[in-house]
């Protein structure tokens, strides 16, 4: 865009009444910082233009301006400090607001956290236990697969030991291998004992009463020892944890093999 | 003008009673032009005021080495209130769903009262009319040349013209002018 141009197509006249688009003000603004000319000529066309706009002007109401100034005086000295004042306020509200929330999340997660420390030392205690059960389930299978397999076995022979008149309730059956030299009771029908005394078990080889282990109150199927060459079992009364010689007035019930 | 750049620095500075001597100055010429545009006293007003409000909130934006303070004004005047126009006629379009086209039903002013004077009164008709259009109407060229019904070349060799002579005459009133103050002394 160049004087002639701006000149020919009456662009100054679309200036002054800002009609040209940005970029175009940008281009004849830069024409006229530089042409003294047409600069001159532009301060003439805006010359005329305010003094044909004051020699046709018209007065408007005194309303309107006393309207204006109250209006500036509503907006100017309260917009600025109400809104620094606002938005410090909402700061401090939003501020205060998330302090409280993290206090409050804190707190929960911290007895949360507690509870669920209490828990895992209530399962380890439990899995403890559990542990402890299944040692004791293992060992109690072990122990019946055992008796079982001995119980089942062809080679196993049953004894039955009735009570006499001392015990006439009492009656103990007896599995004996001879093969795998094992012996197993099954105690469930012999009657209490007090804490003072106990059931022992003998074997009777060539007139000698032999050990064969006392009778836990505990259990009703056990073991006991096998004694080789037996040729009866006998089961007597004797104090608590035993007697070195059977006696023989205690004696509850035999069984001949 | 030297008074003019000294209150529009103090407007900048949000001194009210430069606004308000601003104002005595201005309003007139603003307002001639305004209700000239939207031929409604009651909107002339609201927009007069809409304009010095916007003046008054972005005066930081008006730079003297571009121009008077009256052509800056007279831009935001003039662009409120087309778009007053724009939005006004938008509304009646759709309320009665019938084209706003005669402009002059909604003249509730007596037109006497919008009458151009000074030296615009001494040009020819045609001339008149064509810088009333533009200068007080705020039509675009290509809307006054339709409006006058004349072709664009011919609307715009009116308005140069039409300046051309604006200029004589307002030399010649000075001329006179000079003329008497040397009388008198």
């Amino acid at each position: 865009m160049d004087k002639a141009y701006i000149i020919e197509h009456g662009i100054l006249e679309l200036y002054l009444l800002g009609e040209l688009t940005p970029e175009e003000q940008i281009q004849v603004e830069r024409v006229l910082n530089v042409d003294a000319d047409l600069k001159n000529e532009f301060d003439f066309l805006e010359t005329n233009f305010e003094k044909m706009a004051f020699e046709n002007a018209i007065n408007p109401p005194k309303e309107v301006k006393e309207i204006l100034l109250q209006k500036i005086k509503k907006n100017q000295p309260k917009i600025i400090p109400l809104e620094r004042n606002k938005t410090y306020k909402t700061f401090l509200y939003l501020a205060s607001g998330i302090a409280a929330c993290l206090l409050i999340g804190s707190i929960w997660m911290f007895t949360k956290l507690d509870e669920a420390n209490t828990q895992i030392q209530i399962v380890e205690e439990q899995n403890q236990l559990l542990l402890e059960d299944i040692k004791a389930l293992t060992s109690n299978l072990e122990y019946a697969s055992k008796y079982l397999s001995i119980v089942n076995s062809p080679d196993t022979e049953q004894y039955i030991l009735k009570g006499n008149a001392l015990a006439p309730e009492a009656k103990v059956v007896s599995y004996v291998n001879h093969k795998s030299k094992s012996v197993i009771i099954n105690t469930a029908q012999l009657p209490k004992l007090d804490a003072e005394h106990d059931y022992q078990m003998w074997a009777d080889v060539d007139g000698v009463m032999i050990d064969m282990g006392v009778i836990n109150k505990e259990d009703n199927l056990l073991a006991m020892n096998y004694i080789d060459d037996a040729e009866s079992l006998n089961i007597t009364i004797e104090p608590a944890g035993g007697n070195d010689h059977p006696t023989v007035s205690k004696l509850i019930t035999n069984v001949y093999l | 003008m030297q008074n003019d750049n000294l209150l529009i620095s103090k407007i900048q500075n949000k001194d009210e009673a430069a606004l308000s001597e601003l104002y005595d100055s201005y309003s007139p010429a603003l307002y001639g032009v305004i209700i000239r545009m939207c031929k409604d006293e009651q909107e002339a007003q609201n927009l007069l005021q809409d304009t010095f409000l916007t003046i008054w909130e972005k005066s930081l934006q008006y730079n003297p080495e571009k121009g008077k303070f009256y052509t800056w004004a007279y831009r935001i005047a003039k662009n409120k209130t087309l778009n007053f126009l724009r939005k006004s006629k938008n509304l009646i379009q759709t309320e009665d769903l019938s084209v706003y086209t005669n402009k002059e039903d909604n003249i509730n002013i007596d037109p006497e009262y919008l009458q151009l004077s000074g030296c615009l009164k001494q040009l020819e008709k045609h001339h008149q009319r064509a810088l009333e259009l533009v200068y007080f109407n705020g039509l675009t060229h290509r809307e006054a040349h339709k409006e006058m019904d004349v072709p664009l070349g011919t609307f715009k060799s009116y308005i140069k013209q039409a300046l051309k002579k604006l200029q004589l005459s307002y030399n010649k009133s000075m001329l006179w002018l000079l003329f008497f103050i040397e009388m008198i002394e």
